[in-house]
């Protein structure tokens, strides 16, 4: 009992540290692109609309990690393999 | 090259990349039948799903700005698109694993994983010299 109460205790220090990391990374790098952006279409303003499709799928590829991150909190919040263990 | 270029180069970037996650979707889901079968396969197919789901709903309101000219409105709009996206994603996963019991967790975060990553490759396409 001690132990299941560990196991989902911690795995909701590792839920909130996925969620956490992941949105502070995902935030820095689409920081630093839309910085880039703007900085872009400031020097050349007839380049934004072949800027922003790129810009789209970068935010995507950004995003990524973040969404995998959500995907994985998800997997350990709802079917955490790790309770298996103790199950048995 | 002219306004009227750009939009329809663009246009074809956001398709290029709803056609490559469907076909990493589709790939991923075929190993995972051939790996842990029907479950797998499902499970596979949703993660990839949710993505692309997602995806098209971000291309709506991202083709809707297309013809804005201020870069902070531009900017605002994508945001926002991205914004619309990873809830979608979020929700449709949420619902995925409150009601799928035969769900197959790894293989659900591998499809994801696939539709989430293979929608840069859409890049290498791009038409648009920058």
């Amino acid at each position: 009992m001690e132990a299941l109460a560990l196991i989902q205790a911690y795995t909701g220090v590792g839920i909130g540290l996925i969620i956490g990391l992941g949105a502070a990374g995902a935030c820095i790098g689409i920081g630093i692109m839309c910085a880039s952006f703007l900085e872009g279409a400031a020097r050349q303003p007839e380049m934004i609309p072949a800027l922003q499709g790129k810009v789209f799928l970068l935010l995507g590829l950004i995003d990524a990690s973040f969404i995998i991150g959500v995907g994985l909190a998800m997997m350990f919040a709802f079917a955490n393999p790790l309770l298996s263990v103790v199950a048995k | 090259m002219s306004g009227q270029q750009n939009t329809a180069a663009g246009m074809s970037l956001y398709s290029n990349m709803l056609r490559w996650q469907v076909m990493a979707t589709t790939a991923v889901t075929l190993i995972a039948y051939a790996v842990g079968g029907l479950p797998a396969a499902l499970s596979a197919l949703m993660g990839g799903v949710s993505v692309v789901i997602g995806a098209w709903f971000a291309t709506r309101i991202a083709e809707k700005g297309r013809e804005k000219t201020d870069p902070t409105a531009v900017l605002l709009n994508l945001l926002k698109a991205e914004a619309v996206k990873i809830v979608i994603i979020a929700i449709i996963l949420f619902v995925v694993f409150k009601l799928y019991q035969a769900l197959v967790p790894f293989a659900l975060i591998a499809g994801l994983a696939a539709a989430a990553l293979f929608s840069g490759a859409a890049l290498a396409k791009s038409q648009v010299d920058v």
